[in-house]
């Protein structure tokens, strides 16, 4: 396939077929000044929404909500897997229930309405994103029998709460156009492309995502990709040439990379377990955030290799 | 939830701001009804009614998108959705826009079955230019419609928009790059007559394009009041190969050429059914023959600029926007039914067809036991009032059959018992007021409205603990 035909997005390029996002696009463009003006009409749509606020410390959540999202989390990635989904499907999914916990208040203790959300926002995000949506029974959340009409009016009670914008920018429709400006035309490769969107996927699971704006969390994942030894001065002077971002806080970009960076590091000083099963365990509420958070990690890494990633961007 | 219980009014609230008139169409999507705002009777709302998904398939993907479509979007030329209604009850989804009294369908047809005339120059233009406005619109904000025909392309009637046209059915319509299902999936049949040829030989990829295509068609067709190209439609699934469709596209255009579209050669149907294609050769292209037109008109450019074979040579709406034929008298003008310059005949163009026998009970797919409570419409029209100003019964186009007025004096509305559902939920969650995009609230009203919205009950009928006030 073409790689230029996929990249003239301001001619309102559509896809029939699977066909094509299935394949990876591993060589980049040269991005021409459409990609530019898509590129910059999407950061514009970003600030306009007013969702994203540059918060860049999550301090003040409650800790049951955060373990209770990380169980929503790794339900979500487990059946983005067996569904066979696109990783930004499951992205979005947590922008909605990020977007929805904003909104509304759910009382403490209440697993399995946060539950009920992830499921929820994931068949939401699938009917937006996917090509053949799966019928709700196959939404299998552990420990719960969530019946499809429940599931439906959940759906309902999201759409209304996020007053049906359901249109939300995800950082991975950045990265090619990040990776083409930011990178050494001859360093730019599938594996760094993976690693960033792996990037992205880590720090979404530890992070409330109505904190950072996509476009920030896709440069500070494309530039940790690349280096990750970078220091406030080398990281401006990288981003300074990239025209399309010049209304994007530095400050910002530079507080997502280290968090980006934190996120990888915590995970890497974790011991791999093998033998953890995805599906398990992923709904017990009461179970501790700090064991299941080093599990999980390992396992969906295993189930997740870098070939993968890269195929289903 | 309980508070309706013995209520005469045993209906939703959103409901109960309407005064239900009719049944004015119906599709594969769901039903449309006309109403009108109880508070302010000379307003007109359509009411489109989503069918209900199959169980166990939740919201419809189609009803998400399209909503999620009209909230992204804010043009004169582009039609209003002024409420998303939640029916609790049986999870129905109801949409509220600003009524159109005619469509180009209509229009057309009243031109060729009834006064037996052509559209005036005035009228095309402005219609044109409008229709190319709100397209220009959709186009720069990522979004491409992909069904534009003559139905789904509306005027309004009288009062302070009269004339003004709006592009409406956002049910195919596609943002950015949203992955897009065949066309001819989900049952969703899109008529192949503004088909662009690049669709018909199967293209995987297309553009924005395709509805400058629509366009040249939809302009031919207010010039000469019939369907340009009106091919025999292949009913078979999936998405058959229309050679009829193709064939009277080449017979007006002549047959494509590699030299002049470059990718056709690429195009699935070009080489599969290469043989079927090429069977007829037409050589000589007769567009301004059939429509009627000098090669030397300027009308005649544009419509052949966007009747352009290859997409990527197509004329974009922009561009179309410029074209000289605008700049030409007469001027498009914002009233296209009404020309500013006096002496020009006016047509009074037919209102719609209402059928108002039917309510939204009867079909509303909620259980018999729960629709025997036979409550009556307050303010229900009569028919007879109806009758004197409408016309007589015509094909609704995205209708399947004929529709028929009956005449009643006074006629009970039997609207359906939606009590059961959470009228707190309905109200909280149901009814969301549309905002103009980019007239975001201030940031402390915001906060209010988030702190409202907290505090509004949260019942969701069947659930644990829906008693409590915090979900």
């Amino acid at each position: 396939m073409n790689s230029d035909a996929t990249f003239s997005l301001p001619n309102l390029l559509c896809e029939e077929d699977d066909s094509s996002l299935t394949e990876v696009k591993t060589k980049v463009s040269q991005p021409g000044s459409d990609d530019d003006q898509y590129i910059r009409s999407l950061i514009e749509r970003e600030a306009e929404s007013n969702d994203y606020v540059c918060v860049c410390d999550d301090e003040d959540s409650e800790n049951w909500l955060k373990c209770a999202r990380l169980d929503a989390v790794n339900w979500i990635f487990s059946t983005r897997e067996i569904l066979g989904f696109h990783f930004r499907t499951a992205y979005l999914s947590l922008t909605y229930f990020d977007r929805f916990n904003s909104k509304r208040a759910i009382d403490n203790g209440k697993e399995w309405a946060i539950q009920l959300l992830g499921v929820a926002c994931l068949s939401l995000a699938a009917k937006m994103e996917e090509q053949t949506v799966p019928s709700l029974y196959h939404y299998r959340a552990q420990g719960y029998n969530f019946e499809s009409s429940v599931i439906q009016r959940m759906e309902l009670m999201v759409l209304a709460t996020l007053e049906w914008k359901l249109y939300c920018i995800t950082p991975f429709v950045y990265l090619h156009h990040f990776f083409s400006k930011i990178c050494d035309e001859h360093n730019c490769n599938e594996f760094l492309i993976s690693k960033a969107i792996r990037h992205i996927l880590d720090f979404s699971k530890e992070v409330n995502l109505m904190d950072h704006r996509p476009s920030v969390v896709a440069v500070a994942a494309v530039l940790l990709a690349c280096d990750d030894q970078l220091t406030r001065n080398t990281l401006e002077f990288k981003i300074g040439v990239v025209t399309s971002i010049h209304s994007l806080e530095k400050e910002c970009i530079y507080q997502c990379y280290n968090l980006l960076k934190k996120t990888e590091t915590k995970k890497n000083n974790t011991p791999e377990s093998n033998s953890f099963d995805l599906l398990s365990n992923h709904w017990s509420p009461s179970s501790n955030i700090g064991v299941k958070r080093k599990l999980t990690y390992n396992g969906f890494e295993q189930k997740c290799p870098l070939q993968k990633i890269s195929r289903r961007l | 939830m309980m508070s309706n219980r013995g209520n005469n009014m045993n209906r939703p609230e959103w409901l109960q701001q309407y005064d239900l008139i009719g049944k004015i169409g119906e599709g594969t999507y769901g039903l449309v009804f006309l109403a009108k705002i109880k508070s302010n009777r000379s307003k007109s709302i359509a009411i489109k009614k989503f069918k209900q998904s199959k169980d166990g398939d939740g919201v419809s993907p189609t009803a998400i998108r399209e909503i999620m479509l009209l909230r992204e979007i804010s043009h004169e030329n582009v039609v209003k959705l002024v409420n998303v209604h939640i029916n609790h009850m049986d999870m129905s989804l109801y949409l509220a826009f600003d009524y159109a009294e005619h469509d180009l369908y209509e229009i057309i047809r009243h031109h060729r079955d009834k006064v037996n005339q052509a559209i005036n120059q005035y009228t095309v233009k402005s219609i044109l230019w409008q229709l190319l406005n709100g397209l220009n619109y959709l186009h720069s904000n990522w979004i491409m419609h992909r069904d534009l025909k003559p139905s789904n392309i509306l005027v309004m009637g009288d009062g302070e928009e009269q004339g003004v046209v709006k592009i409406a059915d956002f049910g195919l319509a596609r943002i950015y790059q949203a992955p897009l299902k065949p066309l001819s999936d989900n049952g969703v049949v899109v008529t192949i007559w503004y088909r662009a040829p690049e669709l018909l030989l199967g293209a995987k990829h297309y553009t924005s394009a395709v509805d400058m295509w629509a366009v040249g068609c939809i302009f031919a067709e207010l010039l000469t009041l019939k369907p340009l190209f009106q091919g025999q439609e292949v009913k078979a699934t999936p998405n058959p190969f229309q050679l009829d469709q193709l064939d009277k596209i080449f017979k007006v255009l002549g047959h494509p050429t590699v030299d002049k579209w470059a990718t056709l050669a690429h195009l699935p149907h070009w080489q599969s059914d290469h043989q079927h294609i090429q069977g007829h050769k037409y050589d000589s292209p007769g567009l301004y023959s059939v429509v009627h037109l000098s090669p030397k008109n300027p009308a005649y450019d544009l419509l052949s600029k966007m009747l352009e074979y290859d997409p990527r040579k197509r004329l974009t709406a922009a561009q179309a926007l410029e074209h000289e034929y605008f700049r030409m008298e007469p001027l498009p003008g914002r009233n296209a039914l009404v020309p500013p310059q006096p002496g020009e005949k006016i047509v009074n163009y037919p209102t719609r067809p209402v059928d108002t026998n039917t309510d939204f009970e009867g079909t509303a797919s909620i259980q018999p036991a729960q629709q025997a409570s036979g409550n009556q419409m307050s303010g229900g029209m009569g028919g007879t009032h109806l009758m004197g100003t409408r016309n007589v019964p015509r094909p609704v186009h995205m209708v399947g059959g004929m529709q028929r007025i009956q005449q009643q004096q006074q006629q009970q509305q039997n609207m359906a018992a939606y009590g059961l559902a959470s009228q707190a939920a309905a109200a909280a969650a149901g009814n969301i007021p549309m905002q103009q995009r980019g007239v975001a609230a201030p940031p402390h009203q915001q906060q209010q409205q988030q702190q409202l919205r907290r505090k509004d009950g949260m019942g969701m009928p069947g659930y644990p603990q829906q008693k409590s006030r915090r979900f």
